[in-house]
């Protein structure tokens, strides 16, 4: 929660001003009854019309005062809240750009995605209310008990008992149900992880017809966030009965009192009106502890929650910026004796690897389902640490080169393609901020995607959808291919990204890519493709089970010779049995 | 100051680069239709007005035995008398309480139910939409709709309900009194009401639009969030991580202008209410001080009418302190409002042939399909394919392979032609009727967050634990399940680490084994399923394909050799058809397609 604070702090004077602006508002409503009394007591009751006009005149310009006042207010109120909130969400994306992926794992995406939006917008209602009208109510309670205590100390002792009473009340109440909004922001996160893995899975959904299941799901989600905002609402809304309660009560004990003091003589029936009327007053004003209450212990959860975010120690394996500078030459690559297993992983993912790539060459992997081959690619940009043993690119180690600056030097296709919304130009000019359209063309010519962008409708300005929807699955993976050969990149990095493709165009693209020399891994599982490498990797269970060229292989790889049969039958010529 | 100051300009030409004006709808069905849902809950709605007129009304006996105390007994120093009064007053205050507690406690109910409904019809809705309202939306944007703005909907119910409610019943009560005491004074006051109505009019007209411009910005920023945040291994490889904190930040700049404009000028309604109510004030002290002097009226009337229009506009000027939210609250509404009118999937036929049992034939008859108009992803698509047959769909990327799936099983709808299954057009039966016969595996192989188990339970809900892990076993899936953690209720995450892409589509097909469907749909179903894999559920899916017709997408040899019947598709249209030893002999596009596969081919 401090650490949410603490960002209001650039906009302290803007807050001071317009809690100034509120001090005159407050100040303008108080004398008005004073006007009032004047102009009756003076104008109305001596017929002196003149005094009517002259106290009239005052209230109208007060309260024009009071009026611009609570405008400019508005205006300050409104610029201290939106920027506030402005730098809040600013603050977070900025940490989440630097989470490691051991950070991200602590939180599900729906949940970042309530905390940015849902959880800014209530700590800002609070703040925007806090400038607006919440000194009102506590400034009436202040006003009121010294207006009573200087009119019969005595009888106000009453306020005095039950007053502060009623503040430990209400921080006890704003502690209570700041809680249990944090419950309800939890199940706010509920309800946005079903509907956007509803969202992401709506074809599967669908294909199944499973929507009724779904719609289950979601009801669920949605019931236990109903059940858990209607304890919290109620549990807040009680505060003002009681309040009131207690209020009128010493109401009561006032008149009580005060007719002992009446009878003795020692208070006037005047001087009991007169408290009575403040204590009404500070009654009529409790209303709005209940709103205050609410908005603060909502702002509280929701704080915390941000705070959370933005206190996420930063990890080792992401701090990009730190570490030695990058010296590229060839993209020569070494993998030695790594060994890498996911944080609560029961095996090692990869164990003991060790190979090497000559720079400006082409490396095929090969491996079972499951082999670890997408894992060795997450290790070269270093997304993820070895647990042992060394990756050296062109001699340098890598564990010693600032992150930043090696992924700087890399291209890198994922299995699913990841589009984002915007144009196809803003798509594959997202691997190179600054690439010129000739560049742009350039890259999608060799991805051999040009001819078809230049056959949509608006050639590199069309939109393309969430996940890139309107184009085929062919189509969006040449995109993303595209999105990596802009960087010209010293090391290039393709999981599995031609899997889509037919044989004809694959092979157009591999053969564009040699035409640039750069270090190439290409992860298949079509020995077609790993033909054209200068060097097969066959990977098994984390281990590296033969490399070589495919006569090496052929020659000496009993597992390749397998993979060989399963795609080529047995004399590695096209005719083969297949059981049907 | 701070860095991004407020620059007092004409508003208009503030919001000029927002972007389109969102389109505002009338004010009243907005309205009428938030309070439908409302009136679902006729009874407790009643109960909650009924405890607030309740509630006025203590409210007032309670000031009114307060007065009568310090006048009849407390002068009068009558303390028996006091005594009684005064437990009479302890009565009246406990049922005070009460009366607020249940309204508030029953309007908690109502507000909360109501808004739970609205989430769930607006889910429920979505899912009858067609897949092309899918294709252009941000995910996160319409995730904004589901939470953000059904949360303004949610925090403004609870209080402006009743806020409405005690309003116009004081307001009423008010007016009453006022003209009861005074009539002219009364017509004074009411001065203010044109006022009152060109200055609220003047700002809901701003504040309206700017309201839904700042949910639309929201919206936007939040589909913005899901799209970087899901992608993160992207953003990460390519050291996007600051061009993306940019680019946020123009999203949320846009927000925070919407946003302070709407809060601004919302903000100036309670501050015109305020002011309005203090010139009513000096009107009557100037009106009431010449009416006096003619002897119209007296002192003691004015003081009274005065105390009155200021004691009964307080719940007017809560409510309008309130007005911001009410208003965010409409705006979001609106936008949930345009999701549920949005059409839904054409409307079933309601005698739709019913499918029992289904042979699968199938037949493509003259199909055209385009997703955008005037360019057309498929032309004239005819084929036909008997029981049992094996069809393989083969072609370059975007010659529309997966287009033909998306319209076989009603994803989408042809722009002109017929596709039939057993003799029956399919456009006369129902999508759930249709796709009841059918097993996919998609090209993406989604799973859901949840155990392994339930995951390829997903094919049929109510299969037992043991045909799960038979379908695992068939897709040779059940050796990897049982090397994760927790075997079969290992917890997948959403994206989750640890399962590789080719062992999801191990489970995918584990899941369409379990549906035991008539046509099977497989769209590069093994494509990240290293071979020797695939052949050992090669003997699985073929025996899956046996007495199913099956259609495929595929780019390896001996899975296409298999087919009965091969479709080579070029830009939408079928070029070749036959199968492999026809289309190998007619040394056409397939021929050099298949020999491009061969490894000789290739080493040149």
């Amino acid at each position: 929660m401090k650490s949410v604070l603490f960002y209001l702090k650039p906009y302290r004077n803007y807050m001071a001003f317009a809690w100034l602006l509120m001090l005159v508002e407050l100040a303008v409503e108080l004398t008005h009854p004073l006007f009032m009394a004047k102009i009756i007591d003076e104008g109305i009751a001596q017929h002196d019309m003149g005094a009517v006009y002259k106290w009239g005149g005052l209230m109208l310009g007060t309260s024009l005062l009071a009026f611009a006042s609570g405008i400019i207010n508005s205006f300050a109120a409104a610029h201290v809240g939106q920027n506030f909130g402005f730098d809040l969400r600013e603050k977070m994306m900025d940490k989440i750009q630097s989470f490691s992926f051991s950070n991200y794992s602590r939180f599900a995406s729906s949940s970042l995605i309530t905390r940015l939006t849902n959880d800014v917008t209530q700590v800002q209602n609070a703040v925007f209310m806090s400038l607006r009208i919440m000194l009102r109510a506590p400034l009436m309670v202040v006003f009121g008990t010294v207006m009573a205590l200087l009119i019969h100390a005595k009888l106000t002792i009453v306020l005095l008992v039950t007053i502060p009473l009623m503040i430990l009340f209400l921080l006890k109440m704003l502690k209570k149900s700041a809680s249990l909004f944090r419950s309800v922001q939890q199940r706010l996160d509920g309800v946005n992880n079903v509907m956007q893995e509803n969202l992401t899975g709506i074809r599967i959904i669908k294909a199944f017809l499973r929507w009724k299941y779904e719609n289950s799901r979601f009801q669920q989600a949605s019931e236990q966030l109903m059940a858990q905002t209607t304890r919290v609402l109620r549990t807040v809304e009680t505060t003002t009965p009681v309040l009131l309660l207690v209020m009128n009560s010493s109401l009561i004990a006032i008149l009580w009192f005060g007719f002992a003091e009446f009878t003795s003589g020692t208070a006037t029936a005047g001087q009991i009106v007169a408290i009575i009327n403040y204590a009404t007053r500070i009654i009529s004003s409790l209303s709005m502890f209940t709103f205050i209450l609410m908005a603060f212990s909502r702002a509280r959860a929701s704080g915390q929650r941000i705070g959370e975010l933005l206190e996420q120690p930063e990890e080792e394996a992401d701090q990009r910026l730190k570490g030695n500078a990058f010296y590229p030459q060839g993209g020569k690559i070494e993998f030695n004796d790594v060994s890498f297993s996911f944080p609560g992983g029961r095996e090692p993912v990869l164990d003991g690897l060790t190979f090497s790539i000559q720079p400006g060459t082409t490396a095929a992997i090969l491996g079972a389902t499951g082999s670890g081959k997408s894992t060795l690619f997450y290790l070269i940009p270093r997304l993820y640490e070895p647990d042992r043993g060394k990756i050296f690119i062109d001699d340098q180690d890598i564990s010693t080169v600032q992150p930043a600056a090696l992924r700087e030097q890399i291209g890198f296709v994922p299995q699913e393609s990841h589009l984002f919304t915007g144009t196809i130009r803003e798509n594959i000019s997202w691997g190179k901020e600054d690439a010129s359209m000739e560049e742009i063309i350039e890259a999608a010519r060799r991805a051999q995607i040009h001819e078809t962008i230049e056959q949509l409708p608006n050639q590199y300005e069309t939109m393309i959808g969430q996940k890139g929807v309107n184009l085929s699955g062919g189509q969006k993976q040449r995109l993303s291919i595209a999105r990596a050969l802009i960087r010209k990149p010293l090391i290039l990095l393709l999981d599995d990204s031609t899997s889509a493709l037919d044989v004809r165009t694959e092979a157009k693209l591999l053969s564009a890519l040699r035409e640039k020399r750069c270090t190439t891994i290409i992860i298949t599982q079509k020995i077609s493709t790993a033909l054209q490498a200068d060097q097969i990797i066959l990977l098994e269970d984390g281990h590296v089970m033969a490399s070589g060229s495919h006569e090496e292989l052929t020659a000496g790889s009993e597992l390749y010779r397998r993979l060989l049969a399963s795609q080529y039958g047995k004399g590695g010529m096209p005719h083969v049995k297949v059981s049907r | 100051m701070s860095r991004s100051a407020v620059k007092p300009a004409h508003p208009h030409s503030r919001h000029a680069h927002l972007g389109p004006k969102p389109q505002v709808k009338e004010l009243v069905p907005t309205l009428k239709r938030l309070a439908g849902y409302l009136a679902r809950r006729k009874g407790l709605l009643f109960l909650v007005v009924l405890m607030v007129a309740a509630s006025s009304a203590l409210g007032l006996l309670g000031p009114y035995l307060v007065g009568m105390a310090i006048d009849d007994f407390i002068i009068t120093k009558d303390e028996k008398g006091l005594a009684l009064l005064l437990s009479l007053l302890g009565v009246v205050y406990i049922f005070y309480s009460l009366t607020i507690f249940l309204q508030n406690y029953w309007m908690v109910g109502v507000a909360q139910k109501t808004v739970y409904e609205m989430r769930t019809e607006l889910f429920a809705h979505l899912h009858q939409l067609p897949l092309s309202f899918f294709d252009k939306r941000q995910h996160g944007e319409l995730m904004s709709r589901v939470t953000n703005d059904i949360e303004n909907i949610s925090s403004t119910l609870n209080s402006s309900v009743i806020q409405v409610a005690s309003s116009v019943l004081t307001l009423t009560g008010a007016v009453a009194v006022m003209l009861y005491l005074s009539p002219v004074l009364t017509a004074v006051t009411l001065l203010i009401v044109p006022l009152l109505y060109i200055g609220m009019n003047w700002i809901t007209r701003r504040t309206r639009r700017l309201f839904k411009e700042q949910q639309r910005h929201l919206g936007e920023l939040n589909g913005f969030i899901e799209e970087t945040v899901s992608s993160k291994h992207i953003v990460k490889m390519f050291s996007r991580e600051e061009k993306i904190a940019l680019a946020f930040n123009d999203r949320n700049a846009k927000l925070k202008e919407a946003g302070f404009w709407a809060q601004t000028y919302s903000g100036f309604i309670p501050k015109l209410m305020n002011m309005l109510n203090n010139i009513s004030f000096a009107l009557i002290a100037g009106a009431g001080g010449l009416l006096t002097l003619h002897g119209y009226v007296t002192v003691g009337v004015i003081v009274v009418f005065a105390e009155y229009s200021r004691q009964f506009t307080r719940p007017l000027n809560d409510l309008a302190n309130q007005f911001n939210t009410l208003l965010s609250a409409i705006a979001g509404a609106e936008r949930v409002f345009d999701i549920l009118d949005t059409e839904k999937e054409e409307e079933e036929k309601a005698e739709g042939i019913r499918l029992d049992e289904v042979r699968g034939d199938i037949e493509f008859r003259n199909v055209s399909f385009s997703y955008e108009k005037g360019n057309e992803t498929i032309k004239q698509v005819s084929f036909k394919a008997n029981q049992g047959d094996m069809v393989a769909l083969v072609g370059p990327t975007g010659s529309g392979k997966t287009t033909i799936i998306n319209l076989l099983s009603r994803f989408y709808d042809p722009d002109s032609g017929a596709i039939f299954v057993d003799d029956c057009n399919t456009a006369d039966i129902s999508r759930q009727e249709l796709r009841k016969h059918m097993g996919f595996v998609l090209q993406d192989s989604f799973l859901f967050e949840g155990t392994i188990k339930e995951n390829i339970r997903y094919g049929r809900l109510e299969a037992t634990d043991e045909e799960v892990i038979e379908a695992a076993k068939s897709a040779n899936a059940h050796t990897f399940i049982m090397k994760l953690p927790d075997g079969y209720e290992t917890k997948l995450q959403h994206e989750g680490t640890g399962i590789s892409q080719g062992q999801r589509q191990l489970l995918a097909i584990a899941r369409a084994i379990l549906a035991d469907p008539a046509i099977l749909i497989l769209d590069e179903a093994t494509s990240s399923i290293d071979t020797i894999t695939e052949m050992y559920i090669q003997e699985a899916l073929s025996r899956l394909m046996e007495d199913r017709t099956t259609v495929v997408i595929a780019h390896r040899l001996n899975t296409i050799r298999q087919a009965d019947q091969i479709l080579v598709l070029n830009q939408g249209r079928i070029v070749e058809r036959g199968n492999h030893e026809e289309l190998i002999k007619k040394q056409g596009q397939y021929a050099g397609y298949a020999g491009s596969l061969s490894p000789t081919a290739l080493k040149q």
